[in-house]
């Protein structure tokens, strides 16, 4: 079942053209990645997905619903985390995941969510007051808190210690394993190996190459999805 | 609407957990409030000091919470992503902005507790005589204040900003408009200048509802009207 599917999307920002022709499709139940260099248009692609954006052109269905015209059907549906987004420094772990509950129709059990991410421990703790990979945590676990089918996670990893990083995998390969369906942007080859089932390389607002892994690999003549990205991007080490 | 009892609790606790935030709209005015009855004594009216002040200051407490501290939380929000973040939810502008008025106008309901509980036990305060009609001017002062903090909140770059513009429109307009001094012992030329303030109006309904006269139905048309057009400019030039 198609769960995203997007068709020549176009955005422009005044003069500059972040999204020539972006055309893509995402099945239920993976983890798809969006990789390419910085400025490619990822962000925005994903903006207009979750109805943060207004496309200039194109067609874009997200659970069969234009982010547009029903935005508050799809909200409902949809769970973000986005990119350097934040929370007020004095609200608590626990405060936090109620709050977003309260704002959904079928929102799942905070508490549960809570407990199953390990938070817990630190819901008493204060935003401000948490290192990086818990609060990477902590917006997850609010990506989740509206039982949402569809999950954008725009450069979850950045700015974590390998340590965080693994066990953030772990995250999302739970969160694929439950039945939702995961776009994930990232700028780190390995992470994408080793997470997605498929993906697309956004280059200059278009998509470029797409498929499993092992299909950019082959495609590539390499051996590595690191090696594979830079012969498909035609694009050397500087 | 979903959600709104839960924002403004939470908006509330967070309000009172900013040291900055606690301090203005509840140690500030109790300061003020001492200072002012130092030499206590009675007005040219013959009306207890301290009759006069706490109804004033209540306002001056609600133009701290709603011209100072509430645009420089909302510009904060929007420049650390909070608002963003929330964009992505199903919750609304509207109750964004109607939660963050709400629970600012509660701070400002505890700094006036603050008052009067000082008020009543430290100088003898009576008042307030017409409850329901200083209650009215109250809701209606705070309502037209907290828009017009929602459209600065809405207009300026950055929660510096905020603080800056915030303190600008707020310090001038205490002074002049009698949230500060009592009406009757400013100047005539302040007090003229004062009058088109949309401070004032609140002043003066507070005032009467507090000595029992009847406010003016202008003064409360006039809160009302600021509260439709600065809310409705603020919901137009709002930003995630």
């Amino acid at each position: 079942m198609t769960v995203i599917e997007i068709n020549g999307l176009q955005k422009s920002y005044k003069t500059h053209r972040v999204l020539e022709d972006v055309t893509l499709k995402v099945e239920k139940g993976e983890i798809f990645g969006i990789l390419g260099p910085n400025g490619a248009g990822k962000t925005t692609a994903v903006e207009c997905m979750s109805g943060l954006r207004k496309p200039d052109g194109g067609t874009l269905r997200v659970l069969g619903l234009d982010p547009q015209t029903q935005r508050a059907e799809l909200l409902q549906r949809i769970g973000t985390q986005l990119q350097e987004a934040a929370l007020p420094d004095a609200i608590k772990v626990a405060e936090a995941l109620r709050l977003y509950a309260s704002f959904y129709d079928e929102p799942a059990d905070w508490r549960a969510l809570m407990d199953e991410w390990g938070l817990t421990e630190k819901r008493r703790a204060r935003f401000g007051s948490l290192s990086g990979g818990w609060k990477q945590r902590l917006f997850i676990a609010l990506a989740l808190v509206g039982n949402p089918e569809v999950v954008f996670l725009d450069e979850l990893t950045t700015g974590l210690d390998p340590a965080a990083r693994r066990m953030t995998w772990g995250l999302i390969r739970d969160m694929r394993d439950r039945g939702v369906t995961v776009v994930l942007v990232t700028h780190f080859m390995d992470e994408a190996e080793a997470l997605c089932d498929r993906i697309a390389i956004i280059d200059r607002g278009q998509v470029v190459h797409e498929g499993t892994p092992g299909e950019l690999i082959s495609k590539g003549h390499t051996n590595s999805l690191d090696d594979a990205y830079f012969a498909l991007t035609e694009r050397t080490v500087s | 609407m979903k959600g709104l009892g839960n924002v403004i609790a939470i908006e509330l606790k967070l309000a009172l957990r900013d040291p900055m935030a606690a301090f203005f709209a509840l140690a500030f005015p109790a300061v003020i409030l001492w200072m002012k009855m130092r030499n206590g004594g009675t007005l040219p009216s013959g009306l207890p000091i301290i009759e006069a002040v706490v109804p004033m200051l209540s306002v001056f407490v609600i133009g701290l919470a709603s011209l100072v501290v509430l645009p420089a939380t909302m510009a904060q929000y929007r420049e650390r992503r909070v608002l963003k973040r929330l964009r992505a939810t199903p919750a609304s502008s509207t109750m964004i902005f109607g939660a963050q008025w709400a629970a600012h106008m509660l701070l400002a309901v505890v700094g006036t507790a603050v008052l009067a509980v000082i008020g009543v036990f430290a100088y003898n305060l009576q008042g307030p005589v017409d409850v329901p009609g200083m209650v009215l001017a109250w809701v209606l002062g705070a309502l037209s204040l907290g828009a017009i903090g929602l459209l600065i909140g809405a207009l300026v770059p950055s929660g510096r900003a905020a603080t800056v513009v915030g303190l600008a429109v707020f310090f001038p307009m205490v002074f002049v408009s009698g949230a500060m001094s009592a009406r009757e012992t400013l100047p005539e030329s302040m007090r003229s200048l004062g009058d088109w303030t949309p401070m004032a109006p609140a002043v003066q309904a507070v005032r009467a509802g507090w000595e029992g006269h009847a406010a003016s139905p202008v003064t409360l048309a006039v809160m009302a009207g600021i509260f439709i057009v600065a809310s409705a400019a603020a919901l137009k030039a709002y930003r995630w």
